[in-house]
C-alpha cells in the first residue's frame, strides 16, 4: 500500500472550489497553435513525458472535514479530441480524477486546468513543455540533441520560461534529487506566513526566475474578502454591471480576435500607458457603447491579476497572484480614451507594487489562519467563501488579464503561431496574450450577446488595424448554421 | 477568409453571418480553429431536480404516517407497504448518490435503515424489534460485507478507511443498547458488538497507520 503524499489547497484557490457555478467551472483553457494537423499519438508521448516531470499535475482533489486538499494519485492522463465546449467543468466534487485535459483540434494542442490546482503562468509551463515534446517529436531532425533525461524522477518541473526564452531544461540539471511524491508547495505559505504546512513537501525555491507575464483572471479573487471587510470602511460606488441572456447549455461564450502585437502596443505607446490598461480601457469603452451609454450606474470596474512571482520568485506552479481592482466613472470629467487609460494605470501602478501586493497578501493569510474560521466546517466555509464572493462580484463589471509575451524553447518556437487564453467567466472578460508577432484577445462571457467584442473590434479597425476574428457557435440558431 | 465590411474583420470558419453584428459576410470559407460542439442539456441538473423531489416526497410520507395514529392496531397492509416502499425508495436514492465510495455509501445505508426500522418500530408501538434485530444485524452485516468487499476487491485501502471504520464504530452502538437495557433478546446485539471489537482490532492492527495518517489529512485545521 502506497502512501499517498498531500498537501493543502493554497488559499487562492479555496475560494474557486466556493465561487464554481454551473456557468462557471472555473476552468481555463491555455493553446497553441502549431504548423500542421497534431498528430495525437506523438502528442499523446510528449503529454506522458511533461506528465512525469509535473508532479502537481498528478494531483486529485479530496474534502477533508476543514479544508480541501491535494492528493497525489496514480492516474494517467489520455489526449482526445476536443469534444466538448470550452472550458467545460472539470472537477465534480467526489470524483477523484485529474484536474486538466488535453485535447487537440486541427492544429490547435489545448490544455484545460480547473483553477484550484495552477494558474496562468503555472499552466503556461507546463503547455509550453508539453508543446516543445511534441514538437521534438514531431521534427526529430531539428532537434538540439538532448541531456538524459531523468524524467519521472524530476518531481520538480523545469519550465521552459516565459520571459527569457530560455531552453526548457529537460530535467538533466544538478538540482538537488527530490523525494519522489512530492508535492510542490504552496507559495503564499512561503512568502507570507514562513510555515510550511505541507508535510510532503519536497520543492525547494532556489530557482530565482521570474516569468514576465502577469497571470490569470478570475472573480474569485485572494483578496475578495478584503475588500468586503473593507468595503465597511470605504463605501463603494455602486458598479455598473453587465447582464445578458445566458447560453443554452451554460457553455462559455468565447470570441478571439487576432491582430497584430506590434501594431496594438504602438497605440499604447502613442498614449504613454501599458498595453494591459490601454485594452481595460478600450473594453469600459466597447462596454459602455454596447450597453447603449451604461444607463444609471455610469462607473465601470475591472478585476486585473497581477502575477505575484515577479516579485516574490517561485518555481510552484500552483496558484500564485493576486487580483488589483481599477475603475472608471463615466461623467465626471475627461472621458476620452487617453485620459480613461491614464486615469487607470494612476490606480493600477500603486497596487501593482511589492509592498502594496505583500500587505493585502499578508492580511488575507492572517484571515485565513483565525482560529475561529479554521475549525467552520468546510461545507460551511463553501458557503461562507460564496457569499464574500458574490459580494465582491457586484463591485466589478468586467475582468481583464494579459499574460503578455510567450516565448518557447526551440524548436517550439519556430512552429508555433497563435498562443491563447481562455477563461471561463461569470462577467464578460477578455485574456489577452501574445506570441508570434500575434496579440490574441480572448473574449469569454457567460452571455450570449457579441455587443461589447463588436465594439472592440470595430474601434481597433477604425485604428487601421487588422484583427481576424474566430468564434465558438453558442445559440441553437448558430450551431444549426454550423452542421449545415 | 470571409469578411465582414461592417466591423471591417475577417472571420474564421464557415459563419454566414458575423459573429460580432450579424451583417452578412462574404468570401472563402477557411476551417474554423475551434469545434462545433452540440449543444448538451445538463441531465445533471434533471437528477439534481428528481432527487430533491424523492427525499421531499419521502420525507412527508414519513411524517404523514404519524398523523395516522400510532400503535399495531391502526397498522393495515396498506400501511405496511407505504412505508416499505418509502424506505426502499430512499435506500435506493442514497445506494445510487453514495455508489462512488463502497465504504460511505455503507454507513450512508447503515444509518438510514437503522432510523427507518427505529421509526417503523415506533409507528408499530415500540416493542424493541429494531434495537434487539434489525439495527445489529444491520451493522453485523455490514461489517462483514465491507471486510470482506475491501479485501476481495483490492480497494485503495486509505479512500475507504475512514468510513470502514466509521461503520464499524456504529457497530459499537448495539453495546450501549444492552447497556442500556434497551433490548429484549440480547443475543443480537452482543454478536454485533463483538463483530465490531474484532473488527476495530483487525483495523488497528493492519492499518493502524494508515488510518491515523488519514485523520491528519481529512481532520487538518
Amino acid at each position: 500500500m502506497t502512501h499517498r503524499d498531500w498537501v493543502r489547497l493554497d488559499n487562492a484557490s479555496n475560494i474557486f472550489l466556493a465561487a464554481r457555478s454551473a456557468s462557471d467551472p472555473k476552468v481555463f483553457r491555455s493553446s497553441a497553435e502549431v504548423d500542421h494537423a497534431v498528430d495525437p499519438q506523438l502528442l499523446q508521448e510528449a503529454l506522458d513525458e511533461t506528465y512525469d516531470r509535473y508532479r502537481l499535475y498528478h494531483a486529485v482533489l479530496q474534502s477533508g472535514l476543514f479544508w480541501y486538499y491535494l492528493q497525489d494519485s496514480d492516474l494517467r492522463p489520455l489526449v482526445t479530441e476536443d469534444k466538448q465546449h470550452i472550458c467545460a467543468p472539470i472537477y465534480q466534487a467526489g470524483r477523484r480524477t485529474l484536474l486538466f485535459r488535453v485535447v487537440y483540434h486541427r492544429r490547435r494542442i489545448v490544455l484545460e486546468v480547473f483553477h484550484a490546482l495552477s494558474d496562468g503562468t503555472g499552466a503556461s509551463w507546463f503547455l509550453s513543455d508539453l508543446v516543445n515534446a511534441y514538437i521534438r517529436r514531431r521534427y526529430p531532425d531539428q532537434s538540439p540533441p538532448l541531456a538524459e533525461a531523468t524524467g519521472a524522477n524530476a518531481l520538480r518541473a523545469e519550465p521552459g520560461r516565459s520571459d527569457a526564452g530560455s531552453q526548457a531544461d529537460d530535467g538533466a540539471s544538478d538540482d538537488t534529487a527530490e523525494p519522489e511524491h512530492g508535492l510542490p508547495t504552496d507559495s503564499f505559505e512561503h512568502y507570507f506566513h514562513h510555515r510550511r504546512t505541507s508535510p510532503a513537501s519536497g520543492s525547494t525555491f532556489s530557482r530565482a526566475a521570474v516569468p514576465a507575464a502577469l497571470t490569470i483572471d478570475d472573480s474569485a479573487q485572494p483578496s475578495s474578502a478584503h475588500r468586503a471587510t473593507r468595503r465597511l470602511h470605504r463605501p463603494l460606488k455602486k458598479v455598473h454591471q453587465v447582464g445578458g441572456t445566458r447560453t443554452p447549455d451554460n457553455r462559455t461564450r468565447a470570441v478571439e480576435l487576432t491582430m497584430s502585437a506590434a501594431a496594438v502596443l504602438d497605440l499604447a505607446r502613442a498614449e504613454g500607458v501599458s498595453i494591459t490598461m490601454y485594452l481595460t480601457a478600450l473594453f469600459f469603452e466597447s462596454i459602455r457603447l454596447s450597453s447603449g451609454g451604461l444607463g444609471k450606474n455610469r462607473t465601470l470596474a475591472a478585476s486585473v491579476p497581477v502575477n505575484l512571482r515577479q516579485f516574490f520568485p517561485s518555481t510552484s506552479a500552483r496558484n500564485f497572484f493576486a487580483t488589483v481592482r481599477v475603475e472608471h466613472t463615466y461623467g465626471e470629467g475627461d472621458d476620452g480614451l487617453g485620459s480613461i487609460c491614464k486615469h487607470l494605470e494612476g490606480q493600477f501602478l500603486p497596487q501593482a507594487t511589492k509592498e502594496a501586493l505583500e500587505k493585502k497578501l499578508r492580511w488575507f493569510i492572517r484571515a485565513e489562519r483565525m482560529p475561529g474560521l479554521r475549525i467552520i466546517p468546510r461545507p460551511l466555509k463553501d458557503v461562507f467563501l460564496g457569499l464574500i464572493n458574490r459580494g465582491s462580484n457586484r463591485s466589478l463589471s468586467v475582468a481583464v488579464s494579459n499574460l503578455g509575451r510567450m516565448s518557447l524553447p526551440e524548436p517550439a518556437e519556430s512552429h508555433v503561431g497563435r498562443m491563447l487564453f481562455q477563461v471561463s467567466a461569470v462577467r464578460p472578460q477578455f485574456c489577452a496574450t501574445s506570441h508570434a508577432g500575434l496579440l490574441t484577445i480572448s473574449f469569454t462571457s457567460p452571455f450570449t450577446e457579441t455587443g461589447h467584442v463588436k465594439e472592440f473590434a470595430r474601434m481597433l479597425t477604425a485604428n487601421e488595424i487588422d484583427v481576424t476574428v474566430a468564434a465558438e457557435r453558442v445559440t441553437e440558431a448558430e450551431l444549426a448554421e454550423g452542421e449545415s | 477568409m470571409r469578411r465582414c465590411t461592417e466591423c471591417a474583420v475577417d472571420i474564421e470558419g464557415t459563419w454566414t453571418l458575423c459573429p460580432l453584428c450579424g451583417a452578412p459576410v462574404a468570401g472563402e470559407t477557411v476551417p474554423s480553429p475551434m469545434p462545433t460542439v452540440p449543444l448538451t442539456f445538463s441531465r445533471r441538473r434533471v437528477l439534481k431536480v428528481l432527487f430533491l423531489t424523492s427525499i421531499a416526497v419521502i420525507a412527508a410520507s414519513l411524517a404523514g404516517q404519524l398523523l395516522l395514529g400510532r400503535g399495531p392496531e391502526g397498522f393495515g397492509v396498506l400501511r405496511s407497504s407505504w412505508l416499505g416502499v418509502t424506505a426502499m425508495w430512499l435506500v435506493v436514492l442514497m445506494a445510487i448518490r453514495k455508489r462512488r465510495n463502497v465504504a460511505k455509501g455503507t454507513v450512508y445505508l447503515v444509518v438510514l435503515i437503522g432510523l427507518v426500522c427505529v421509526y417503523w418500530d415506533y409507528l408499530t408501538g415500540w416493542r424493541a424489534w429494531s434495537l434487539t434485530y434489525a439495527v445489529p444485524i444491520v451493522c453485523a452485516s455490514s461489517i462483514v460485507a465491507l471486510l470482506i468487499t475491501l479485501w476481495a476487491m483490492h480497494l485503495e485501502v486509505a479512500e475507504h478507511i475512514l468510513y470502514s471504520g466509521l461503520t464499524v464504530l456504529l457497530g459499537l452502538a448495539p453495546i450501549g443498547f444492552l447497556a442500556f437495557g434497551w433490548v429484549t433478546n440480547p443475543l443480537a446485539p452482543a454478536i454485533c458488538g463483538a463483530l465490531s471489537v474484532i473488527a476495530l482490532v483487525v483495523l488497528q492492527l493492519a492499518r493502524g497507520a494508515e488510518v491515523r495518517r488519514e485523520l491528519v489529512r481529512r481532520l487538518h485545521l
